[in-house]
């Protein structure tokens, strides 16, 4: 079986493919954006595209060209298995098929690419947290040195500060160390 | 806290999304007691299947698109089970464009300078050219439109036919998503296309293209894009959907008025909405696109019977399918009018519904529309693929 991969994102798109290299016999190829000429030429059983890719409405006018022009590709409309395609929709995979492969076939690649969508969602999540964390220490490093300067304070006194400050108020010290660094440059004249 | 539920509305980056834009930037939501996140979407496709299971609560939409679900369209659903979309407002008229690469218009020109003499043009001229091509055993040209079923593909075809142009057979039709024609024009690979707003004053700006006839030339005060929802979160909302339709009417009536334009545009430049520059905004807004005014917002039967008779003419559905029922269930204009009812002195009537159904202008080169026989309409055309 040809499995085609369109995804503007080309990181998800390996990470796809590289899940459904496990699930054989399978022949995977991967693409930013769809090319019809490219895709006549590999004749997938299955596109699987992403829900965020603007070649869906290219795929799906396919069909429509059908009658006087045969072309392989067709939509998933499975009905067999109700709640699958909201399923997809809900993870930002579309999948279109080849009119009459067996959906039990296609089922195990949707459930691949949804995994991977959700696994690639898990990480960017993550790395957007990890980069916040980090511009949270910087900015209590900075707000640390300014305490140390305004009110001659050790870097241990200027830390226990800023965090009763965050208790007192209730709030994450990141937020509370970019309020004083906010409020000290309104106070310098630098404010916008 | 209004009680009201919080609503994710979808759209596409286009100039008519305005409305939406406008009500959220504006706070007309928020002052109908509404929280509505607004989803920038990348295909008509997407917006039609996160419409169908929930994961937006409504969107602009093509209307023929709403309109291909109900009547049986073999593209119109994704789903198994398909819940029924339905437009209670409309959003704009008029907006869309057919532009021609530079050299074709040039070919055109060449080939018949009497028939060019516009714009509007007739495909006359191009009618000319094809038959050049063939005789040179030359390549079809090629023509892309943003969807199946949309106001582009019926009117690019309606356009080609008046001049004896089979849409099928003369010429190759492709499908390129909007923001993408401006620069498959550029690479040779489309020789014209009909889309919506900014993207043919791109190309023209880009000098790339020439349009040759616009939407309001080619049927003036004509249809383009609605406000779908399902109807099954219209029964179960209908608070909601009574305050959205309030806000978009207000947003569209602000959207018309030649003293916000200029906000508007820069409201629509941004890259979160269409993320163009304000000058091709312009002139779509000048003197094309309609939102509200002459009851531009109530979605009119005869608008949606014109879409469903170029669907039989097409072949998208069959000839004997019941397309009067099928416009009456899909296109909602008691919804629209009691939501502007409601909204007391912030409207004009008047200008809301332009009272009376009004006369549908003729279309280019053809008839005026007559929707009460819209069946015979369909199958008459002499290029046509009506399944009958």
């Amino acid at each position: 079986m040809r499995v085609l991969v369109i995804d503007p994102d080309p990181a998800r798109a390996a990470l796809v493919a590289e899940g459904l290299e496990g699930v054989h016999p399978l022949e995977v190829r991967r693409s930013e954006r769809f090319d019809e000429r490219e895709a006549a030429q590999f004749a997938p059983d299955v596109v699987v595209i992403a829900a965020e890719s603007p070649d869906r409405d290219t795929l799906e006018s396919l069909r429509e060209a059908s009658q006087s022009n045969p072309r392989p590709v067709v939509m998933f409309v499975d009905r067999s298995e109700p709640g699958l395609a909201e399923q997809a929709v809900r993870a930002g995979v579309a999948a279109y098929v080849v009119d009459g492969l067996a959906p039990a076939r296609v089922r195990p690649i949707l459930d691949v690419a949804m995994s991977r969508f959700a696994l690639t969602q898990q990480l960017r999540g993550d790395l957007a947290k990890v980069k916040a964390d980090l511009e949270s220490r910087k900015t209590v490093e900075r707000a640390k040195g300014l305490l140390m300067k305004e009110r001659g304070l050790d870097e241990d006194g200027a830390y226990r500060l800023l965090r009763k400050l965050a208790m007192d108020r209730g709030k994450p010290i990141g937020a509370v160390a970019a309020d004083l660094l906010a409020f000290a440059g309104v106070l310098k004249g630098d404010a916008s | 806290m209004s009680g009201l539920a919080d609503l994710k509305l979808g759209f596409i980056p286009l100039t008519d999304c305005a409305p939406l834009v406008v009500a959220k930037a504006l706070g007309f939501f928020a002052e109908e007691g509404l929280d509505v996140s607004l989803n920038r979407e990348a295909s008509w496709a997407t917006i039609r299947d996160k419409v169908a299971v929930g994961a937006l609560d409504g969107a602009h939409m093509l209307a023929p698109m709403a309109l291909a679900a109900a009547a049986g369209a073999s593209g119109g659903l994704t789903l198994d089970v398909g819940p029924s979309l339905i437009a209670p407002m409309a959003l704009n008229r008029n907006g869309s464009a057919i532009t021609v690469s530079r050299s074709l218009a040039d070919t055109m020109r060449a080939a018949d300078p009497q028939a060019m003499a516009g714009p509007p043009v007739s495909a006359r001229a191009l009618a000319k050219v094809i038959a050049e091509r063939a005789g040179q055993g030359a390549p079809p040209l090629t023509f892309a439109v943003v969807f199946p079923y949309s106001m582009h593909n019926y009117e690019l075809r309606y356009w080609l036919a008046q001049a004896g142009v089979d849409p099928d057979k003369d010429v190759r039709l492709v499908v390129t998503p909007p923001p993408r024609m401006v620069e498959q024009m550029r690479a040779g690979e489309i020789d014209g296309f009909c889309v919506g707003a900014p993207w043919n004053a791109v190309a023209e700006r880009e000098g790339l293209g020439e349009i040759v006839i616009t939407a309001s030339a080619f049927w003036p005060g004509g249809p383009d894009k609605v406000f779908g929802v399902t109807e099954a979160w219209a029964h179960h909302y209908p608070d909601e959907l009574r305050a959205a339709l309030r806000a978009l009417i207000r947003a569209s009536a602000w959207s018309d008025d030649p003293a916000n334009r200029d906000e508007l545009v820069v409201l629509l430049a941004r890259p979160e909405h269409v993320g163009v520059s304000p000058k091709v905004l312009e002139r779509a807004l000048a003197d094309e696109i309609v939102f509200h005014r002459d009851g531009a917002g109530v979605p009119r039967r005869e608008h949606a019977l014109w879409f469903l008779s170029q669907m039989v003419r097409w072949g998208q559905v069959a000839a004997d399918t019941d397309i009067h029922a099928v416009a009456d269930a899909v296109y909602r204009p008691d919804m629209f009018r009691a939501a502007a009812l409601s909204a007391g002195p912030l409207l004009d009537p008047a200008q809301a519904f332009a009272d009376g159904p009004g006369e549908l202008a003729p279309l280019f080169e053809g008839p005026a529309f007559d929707s009460t026989r819209a069946g015979p309409y369909a199958t008459a055309f002499s290029i046509g693929r009506a399944r009958v």
